[in-house]
């Protein structure tokens, strides 16, 4: 008895180990007898499509992703605590249109751009700069901003138009938080604790933990992007494309439920072609800021009270400044 | 969590790892994403097998916490594993053509190059052939034979139609390219590949149509988007 717990000194922590690995493993084991079953649902047109919209969601959503937990992690465990706000503007009048302006930086998507705002915060980041930052980057990169040339060529002026009319939302949804915002809705990122110990350990395990976590949200947003994509007849927005405010507000719609990466919705953008211009910016400003798949990752991150509270002031502040550019630029 | 994290961890980047190696991730994204698909796929493995060593030998691992909600949001990524490691979703098919936007062919917009006939058929996208179609109503053909390469997406008077998705991204955001195949008959079932040779023809309205006089049926392509 005595020798089997010198060899097995952690035996009983080791149990509550042993039942997760044994969950994962009964999951893997149950869809593999359930194979038959997943074959013969794929033989169906519109489940084939569901899935792969669902996988091609979050396939081309996970390099974006792991860079952007990365980052966050190289955050975490290597700048010291206080740095950041330290080298900062205080006031919010200054911090938040610096924040959206250094949104250009970072080259990627929106699923990057959370983990990294939700970790500015918790380093300590004014929360309304940190949130300025989480809206503009996916919009005004350099990246998005060629796709956007690509996509229409010969005018230059709907690339000058995303990038203003993204640009002027972030910095409007970032002032009105910093005045009205309700920082204490942040829970999430308050409540999580940071990790201790040698800064590579810190990194690999904030990494870890936040891609389970924000993975986790993304698989959410993927599976309710598909469903709507599969389930709502696009003829419904033909029928809408004529009239023009109602148009607006169909595309700006049709952003957030489609939950496209920023990098393509230029393209989609311009094949809309029954719709105005001022309807497709909209639909280009509003995609990598409100989204199915975003707020469900923005819940994961700041707390379903934030998210609730903050899409819906987004998608009103994007759809003016989208009206008030698309109006002096198209 | 921790171990069983480490695990799922090693599962998604042994998943990304499989699509990238097999090629199977062409139905899903561009090719292009091929390298950073591989990248992520090791940084998660290395980072599942860290969380799992991590697990095994200390007692009181680094990830100690567990806040309200745990991470156990975590498990659904085993959802879209399962099905890859299981059944991978096919590509995109006949079902989306017709449901969504299509590709808008006009916003090419300049003038193109005439074509130089010559002994053997020119292959090109359906997305050129659309465009030089709708371009001056065709004369940038100047008769050539041409060969087009893409899925059968349903019957049309004399014929069938021909269809290939553009992808900017991901299959979330495809939108298909449709020509009217004319001259030889009904053609293979539909969601079958097609390679056709034919030439363009004028006047198919809406629609650009190519006469064929040859319609081969293929095994889906590597990368079946343009």
């Amino acid at each position: 008895m005595r020798s089997a717990s010198v060899e097995h000194p952690d035996r009983r922590r080791a149990r509550p180990v042993d039942a997760g690995v044994a969950g994962v493993a009964l999951v893997v084991v149950a869809a593999a007898a359930l194979r038959p079953l997943l074959q013969h649902l794929l033989d169906r047109p519109a489940v084939a499509h569901w899935a792969t919209v669902f996988v091609a969601i979050a396939v081309q959503a996970m390099p974006f992703l792991v860079l952007g937990v990365v980052i966050s992690a190289a955050v975490a465990a290597l700048v010291p605590a206080g740095f950041l706000p330290r080298i900062l503007p205080r006031r919010p009048a200054l911090a938040v249109p610096v924040a959206a302006a250094a949104g250009a930086a970072l080259p990627g998507c929106e699923c990057g751009s959370v983990p990294i705002a939700g970790r500015l915060v918790a380093r300590g980041v004014l929360p309304a700069a940190a949130l300025a930052f989480l809206l503009s980057a996916p919009a005004i990169n350099p990246v998005v901003l060629v796709a956007t040339a690509v996509a229409f060529p010969g005018r230059p002026e709907v690339v000058a138009a995303r990038f203003l009319a993204s640009l002027l939302t972030a910095i409007v949804v970032g002032l009105v938080w910093a005045r009205a915002g309700r920082d204490e809705l942040l829970e999430r990122v308050y409540r999580r604790r940071s990790h201790e110990g040698p800064p590579l350990a810190v990194l690999a395990a904030t990494a870890q933990h936040d891609l389970l976590h924000a993975g986790g949200f993304l698989i959410v947003g993927a599976a309710t992007a598909a469903t709507l994509q599969t389930v709502v007849p696009r003829d419904v927005l033909d029928a809408v494309a004529g009239a023009e405010p109602l148009a607006f507000v169909a595309l700006a719609g049709l952003a957030v439920v489609m939950a496209l990466c920023s990098e393509a919705d230029a393209f989609v953008a311009a094949s809309l072609t029954q719709f105005s211009l001022s309807a497709r910016l909209a639909f280009m400003v509003v995609g990598p800021m409100v989204d199915v798949k975003l707020v469900a990752l923005q819940a994961g991150t700041f707390g379903s009270g934030f998210a609730l509270r903050f899409a819906p002031l987004t998608l009103v502040v994007a759809l003016a400044s989208s009206a008030v550019i698309g109006w002096w630029l198209l | 969590m921790t171990a069983a994290g480490g695990l799922i961890s090693l599962l998604v980047g042994t998943v990304l790892l499989r699509l990238t190696l097999t090629g199977t991730y062409a139905r899903y994204v561009r090719l292009g994403m091929g390298p950073p698909l591989a990248i992520a796929g090791a940084a998660v493995i290395v980072l599942g097998l860290v969380t799992l060593l991590h697990a095994f030998r200390h007692t009181n691992p680094v990830d100690a916490h567990d806040h309200r909600g745990g991470n156990r949001v975590g498990w659904l990524l085993l959802a879209p594993i399962a099905a890859l490691l299981l059944v991978a979703p096919p590509t995109l098919g006949s079902y989306g053509v017709g449901r969504g936007a299509e590709v808008d062919i006009r916003s090419g917009g300049s003038v193109l190059d005439r074509l130089e006939p010559g002994a053997a058929p020119i292959p090109m996208t359906l997305l050129e052939f659309g465009q030089r179609a709708v371009d001056q109503d065709g004369v940038s053909f100047n008769g050539a034979t041409v060969q087009l390469t893409g899925f059968v997406a349903g019957a049309e008077k004399g014929g069938f139609r021909l269809a290939r998705y553009q992808i900017a991204c991901c299959a979330a955001d495809a939108a298909p390219v449709v020509l009217r195949v004319v001259g030889t008959g009904a053609g293979p079932a539909r969601d079958r590949w097609v390679t056709v040779t034919g030439t363009f023809q004028p006047g198919g309205g809406e629609m650009p149509e190519l006469a064929a006089t040859n319609v081969v049926e293929i095994p889906a392509p590597l990368d079946p988007y343009e």
